[in-house]
């Protein structure tokens, strides 16, 4: 039996996830990504304003469930749950 | 010989040949393709990268398989590819192309938030016209550039080597070197997606492999941490350092950062059974 975390991202309250980047670096696992939604030509995307950037869990199959991630969160947007079983 | 070398090599080093180098195969592009940012050749093979790697979350035996099948795409697949050197074969490198700057990594600002926003901060290498676009695109090249001479690159990368990082140079498109990557693990995509997922095309072994001489070796230990690919440890009982040759992948940390010149690197073609091993 396979089953990996599933960290929910509550986007209403990260909104501003490259100016914050607490979750990011403090992860041992280094599970977390973050991506600006829209890249534009001739202009550098500004991680102040709400909603530019879009947070991402794309190497959760490596969390432990530490909690280090909602310790940091200012905002209280994470929750780590344990996922349904994978097919392997 | 690795596969890049058979087909981009004309009898040498695919990464010293400086037909990849030239100009005209920058402006080389597939008919009809797109331009964009998101759509050029370095994110095509990035999204395909993740698209794969997101199936390990809902079906194990289906994500083997893309990986396999990605792997065995080689030149053929969407995937940039990349391939460890050692500082002394980078230091060619910056040599044979031009211009060459220094910017902030794509992959730290992806995977730690991080930004570098300075010269003494940017730790990944553009090489190639493409850099002097680089204007068109800011949020790619968050941050900004550092234009450098052979002489300050070369200075440059010592420099990152001292800190313990990886060079790799990186197509963009066919085979138009366009970077050279300071790399380390787990903020590395490239080295990341090699050694946890097996995703072989941006990070090949080197063509070199690290020997130990038993007699300098004082078993000091500076050059554990240097490993990024977990081949490297203190054997505890002879307290001499001790590499897996089948997991070495040839970067040369661990010489440059041994006092003692107890660690050489030596041609991976050398050994019958590592010929194959990329």
């Amino acid at each position: 039996m396979l089953r990996y975390p599933a960290i929910h991202i509550d986007e209403s309250r990260c909104t501003v996830p490259f100016d914050c980047k607490r979750c990011l670096q403090v992860c041992p696992q280094a599970v977390f990504a973050v991506e600006a939604v829209k890249v534009e030509r001739g202009k550098e995307t500004d991680p102040k304003e709400p909603g530019a950037y879009k947070l991402d869990t794309p190497y959760r199959d490596k969390c432990v469930m530490c909690h280090d991630c909602l310790d940091v969160c200012p905002v209280s947007a994470l929750t780590i749950t344990l996922a349904e079983e994978v097919k392997s | 010989m690795c596969w890049v070398c058979d087909i981009y090599g004309d009898g040498g080093l695919w990464y010293l040949n400086p037909k990849n180098y030239a100009r005209n195969l920058y402006r080389l592009r597939t008919p009809g393709a797109a331009r964009a940012f998101g759509e050029d050749p370095e994110t095509l093979g990035l999204r395909r990268m993740q698209e794969i790697l997101e199936t390990r979350f809902t079906d194990r035996e289906e994500f083997s398989r893309l990986v396999k099948e990605a792997n065995e795409m080689r030149e053929k697949g969407p995937f940039q590819i990349g391939q460890v050197v050692p500082l002394q074969d980078a230091h060619k490198m910056v040599e044979l192309s031009g211009p060459f700057a220094a910017m902030s990594c794509l992959c730290r600002i992806h995977t730690r938030a991080r930004e570098e926003r300075s010269p003494r901060e940017y730790s990944c290498g553009g090489l190639g016209v493409g850099m002097l676009k680089w204007e068109r695109w800011p949020e790619r090249y968050k941050g900004g550039v550092h234009f450098m001479s052979p002489d300050e690159a070369k200075e440059w990368l010592t420099k990152w080597n001292k800190r313990g990082m990886v060079h790799i140079p990186m197509t963009f498109g066919g085979s138009f070197i366009g970077g050279l990557c300071n790399c380390d693990y787990p903020d590395c995509l490239v080295i990341r997606h090699r050694v946890d997922y097996g995703m072989e095309t941006g990070c090949l072994k080197g063509h070199y492999v690290a020997k130990v001489d038993y007699d300098l070796c004082t078993g000091c230990g500076d050059c554990v941490q240097r490993c990024q690919f977990g081949a490297l440890k203190l054997e505890v009982t002879t307290r001499k350092a001790n590499i897996d040759l089948l997991q070495c992948f040839g970067c040369g940390l661990c010489e440059t950062g041994c006092s003692q010149g107890a660690i050489s690197l030596a041609d991976r073609m050398s050994f019958p059974m590592l010929q194959e091993v990329w």
